[in-house]
């Protein structure tokens, strides 16, 4: 059997990416750069190979997806969908592998000082999140996944969202195939969120990079990745700090832990906090510290999804749960001057020219 | 399929009576004034709102002089890249205006490269610019206020005219000179603030609160209504209408006649301004001081003073902390860009020279000219000190020669030419607002920012006709907060005693001369005008709620009807119409 587990803490980041996909070895290669977040490990794209060849997956796969053409209708898709996904979410998991898998369960437990601790099980696939494309959102996230059993599923969950409708025809239209995206999944440690979002180190719509952009609401960060829920706005300029703007929205919905189900639901804002401002000074600047150390080690703009532990104290630094280059940079658009120049601003603005 | 409104009703051969349409004897610069050919429904026309009464035959000047030589020359000599100034067709006594574009990309492209030479420079020694400039145009004042027409020969009275008339001209040269360039630049300004994400209701604030010479005057007015209240004419002042109250209060005597001096000194400094731009057939307030006294007796009314001081600061202090806002929101790059374009734009202020200038062109620059005619008329014993306002540039030529004489012909034809002029003043109100083809947008920074024609103002004269009864209309934000009143209808500034304090103004557009009723009326709607039009500018400085560029306001709201008008959001909603029916 190959390595089927790789610690966040402990892979070579040279290998990391190959290793444990694109989501997971990224954060191995910034946990290592020094940015502070949660603890976990990693059921490898090995595994998951290993785990195909094992239960005969290839084959079957391989003759599900290929009569489906480029152009294949959504019809097509669904039900060659739904029998690859029967195909992975039916076969057991070879004994071996899932008891190194619940092994490390259980190592991650001990390590945060629990006992079936709550997880976010993650998708991380080769060539997801690439420069070039981008899956974000076609591959499953579970959170709040607690239990060995709960685990192993997920993981078969996981796997098995390589093959939901949307992934595969994302794949069609990007030309690339399944054997070409192995699927690793990460197991993190579940952060108790009080509050999260997403940052980016240069305005998603007009591609500006002299500002960071903050979009925050309370509780997990999964309503604001989503879009369920109108976060507030925040604008920093890069060079000094300084808000620049903070619009605070009517956060209507949140993402809570459901003790009584196991996992992160959608609910009803509590009234207090629908209108109340998620981040203060302090947590900004915490905010916009992780950025620009995720943007510093990559060298590019990023875009990053964190969270700040309810038990965080001021000084702290706050969890970065996931990081990716921006891949969709606004048209290039010539930088504005710093010295205000009448004729060009006339030949710009009045004259068109 | 763009909409096309007929120039139909506008062509005809009989036009000023005694006079030949085709009105191209005048030099120009690149398009003659002219009335109007079917040929030109092709291009876009605008009813002009300097002149609401109409213009006289020699009123015409302004067109020859203004619009188809200055404007056309300045935009040569800055230039503009994409046009040539702006030219004018008459309908009747009224004026249309049009952009002149230029169309081919090479000449637009070396335009835009010589502009980029001229310009900087112009805006930085703006001051010293202007300075020579107003010194000119102040030297040549003095020089026509101190000639004694009456000691001249007829034939020196017609010298002084012709001087008077390259004056004028010279002086529009001078005035389009200057508007273009710091219109230019501030609109630059105001579109990168835009870009920059700045509320754009703010951005007119950031140039606020410097005074100029329109608002000195006001102020005077206020000190005189002071003056009339202590010296306890009140009751002097409701009793009689604004037209007889100088013969009133010089039979009352004693404090009347003290505040009469007072009043009389202040029109000798403040008093060479008429009642409307550049029109040659306005009085000044010192050949006629009822539009003064008039403004007195409401500001009586009023009852409360207004404080410019308070206002003033107010205003200042809105300045500083819009502008304070503002840089708040912006990264240090840009701060550095936004405060040397601010600081261009307070250097050569356009907002404030807008008002400015108004002092020493738009509203005495017509006086020389008007001097030397009404002492031609009283020369050839014209039966009203005005008729030669009737005649046409050469004929007054002929006749001060002694080439032709003032006999019953011509007044025969003066008679007809005011019964013309009065047939067309009762068209004014119905005149369509715009005619020609209507373009998706117009391009021109002049006619969206002081003439108002930005795409909503386009849609709406698109859209008339095919509403019924209107109930909300939408316009420019210009000057913030909500004012409800009874609306006032006025088509032209002979009828600003109409309007009592707390009603809500609606126009055309206003002018200067217009400025004293912002003290007292709780709102105003124009259906032209921009951001910076003079109603947006006085209605910021006096914080009344302005909307501008409606389109059709004075269309679709009747006087009487209740009104609200939010100049945060720019809407007009009729509440109660006039008749009785519920809004």
């Amino acid at each position: 059997m190959p390595d089927a587990i790789a610690w966040v803490d402990a892979i070579d980041p040279e290998q990391a990416v190959g290793v444990c996909g694109a989501k997971m070895g990224r954060l191995a290669e910034l946990r290592q750069a020094g940015v502070a977040m949660p603890k976990g490990f990693t059921v490898t794209v090995d595994a998951y190979r290993w785990h195909c060849e094992q239960a005969g997956l290839d084959d079957a796969i391989d003759s599900v997806l290929g009569a489906l053409s480029p152009g294949a209708g959504s019809g097509e898709i669904e039900s060659a969908a739904r029998a690859a996904q029967a195909e992975l979410t039916g076969r057991e998991m070879t004994p071996g592998l899932a008891s190194l898998i619940v092994d490390a369960y259980e190592e991650l437990s001990s390590r945060c000082f629990d006992i079936n601790v709550p997880t976010a099980v993650r998708s991380s696939a080769i060539g997801e999140d690439s420069g070039t494309a981008s899956f974000a959102g076609i591959f499953d996230t579970y959170l709040g996944v607690s239990g060995p059993d709960r685990v192993l599923d997920a993981v078969r969950q996981c796997w098995a969202s390589l093959f939901s409708a949307r992934a595969i025809s994302y794949r069609l239209r990007a030309g690339t195939r399944h054997r070409d995206m192995p699927m690793a999944v990460g197991v993190i440690e579940l952060i108790h969120a009080r509050a999260s979002g997403v940052a980016f180190s240069a305005h998603p719509v007009t591609g500006k990079t002299d500002r960071i952009v903050i979009e925050t609401s309370w509780g997990w960060g999964e309503a604001v990745v989503q879009g369920l829920v109108t976060p507030d706005h925040i604008e920093v300029g890069k060079a000094d700090g300084r808000v620049l703007q903070h619009q605070v929205a009517a956060k209507k919905v949140v993402s809570a832990f459901d003790y009584a189900a196991g996992r992160v639901i959608e609910t009803d804002m509590p009234a207090r906090l629908v209108d109340r401002r998620v981040l203060d000074d302090e947590q900004i600047a915490a905010v916009v510290d992780a950025v620009l150390t995720v943007e510093r080690h990559y060298g590019y703009p990023v875009d990053v999804e964190w969270v700040i532990d309810r038990h965080r104290r001021s000084g702290d630094p706050v969890c970065v749960v996931q990081a990716r280059p921006v891949t969709v940079t606004a048209p290039a658009t010539a930088p504005m001057p710093t010295e205000w120049n009448p004729a060009a601003m006339a030949a710009k603005y009045v004259f068109r020219s | 399929m763009a909409t096309v409104i007929p120039v139909d009703e506008f062509i005809s051969d009989e036009w000023y009576p005694g006079f030949k349409p085709g009105y191209t004897h005048a030099p120009w610069y690149v398009d003659p004034v002219q009335t109007f050919r079917k040929e030109d429904e092709e291009n876009f026309w605008f009813l002009d709102f300097h002149w609401p009464r109409g213009l006289t035959p020699m009123g015409l000047i302004w067109n020859e002089d203004g619009y188809n030589w200055a404007s056309q020359l300045a935009a040569e000599q800055m230039p503009l890249p994409p046009g040539r100034g702006i030219t004018c067709r008459l309908g009747g006594t009224h004026t249309y205006g049009s952009a002149l574009p230029v169309n081919d990309p090479r000449e637009i492209g070396q335009r835009a490269e010589r502009l980029g030479r001229s310009l900087p420079p112009f805006l930085q020694n703006f001051d010293e610019i202007w300075g020579h400039m107003r010194e000119e145009v102040n030297e040549s004042w003095d020089y026509f206020r101190g000639v004694d027409l009456s000691a001249l020969s007829t034939q020196h009275v017609r010298e002084n005219l012709i001087q008077a008339r390259q004056y004028h001209k010279r002086t529009f040269e001078i005035h389009f000179q200057v508007m273009y360039p710091l219109l230019a630049n501030y609109v630059g300004f105001y579109s990168m603030c835009t870009e920059l994400g700045l509320d754009p209701g703010q951005i007119g604030k950031f140039l606020q609160g410097y005074d100029t010479k329109i608002m000195e005057t006001d102020r005077e007015l206020w000190r005189l209504t002071a003056a009339a209240r202590t010296a306890g004419l009140e009751p002097a002042f409701a009793a009689h209408d604004a037209g007889g109250m100088r013969a009133a209060l010089a039979a009352q005597g004693g404090s009347a006649s003290t505040w009469l001096t007072q009043f009389d000194d202040f029109l000798q400094v403040y008093g060479w301004r008429t009642e409307g731009s550049c029109d040659i057939a306005l009085p000044s307030w010192n050949e006629d001081p009822t539009p003064a006294l008039g403004t007195i007796k409401t500001f009586l009314q009023k009852g409360t003073e207004h404080d410019f001081e308070a206002a003033r600061n107010a205003a200042v202090e809105e300045r500083e902390a819009a502008v304070d806002a503002a840089r708040s929101k912006l990264t240090l790059d840009e701060q550095r860009l936004f405060d040397s374009g601010l600081a261009s734009c307070r250097a050569a202020n356009f907002p404030w020279w807008q008002d400015d200038h108004n002092y020493y062109i738009d509203l005495r620059i017509s006086l020389p000219m008007r001097w030397a005619c009404q002492e031609i008329a009283r020369r050839v014993d014209a039966g009203h000190p005005d008729d030669t306002l009737y005649l046409f540039w050469e004929e007054i030529m002929d006749v001060s020669a002694g080439r032709r004489p003032y006999d019953a012909g011509l007044r025969s034809l003066v008679e007809q030419r005011k019964q013309y002029f009065d047939y067309w003043l009762e068209r004014r109100p119905t005149l369509p607002k715009v005619v020609g083809t209507v373009p998706e947008s117009v391009n021109d920074p002049i006619l969206i920012e002081i003439f108002g024609l930005n795409s909503h103002f386009l849609r709406a004269v698109e859209a008339v006709g095919s509403e019924g009864q209107v109930k909300t209309l939408t316009g420019v934000p210009a000057s913030k907060g909500i004012g409800r009143g009874i609306a006032r209808v006025l088509h032209n500034a002979d009828e600003l005693h109409r309007l009592s304090p707390g009603e809500v103004l609606v126009c055309e557009s206003t002018s200067p001369n217009w400025t004293p009723a912002f003290a007292k009326i709780a709102a105003c709607v124009c259906d032209g005008g921009g951001t910076l039009s003079h109603a947006a500018i006085v209605g910021r400085e006096y914080g009344v709620p302005t909307v501008t560029a409606v389109g059709l306001a004075t269309m679709l709201i009747s006087d009487g009807d209740e009104v609200e008008v939010d100049g945060t959001s720019g809407h007009v909603t009729i509440l109660v119409h006039a008749s009785g029916q519920g809004g």
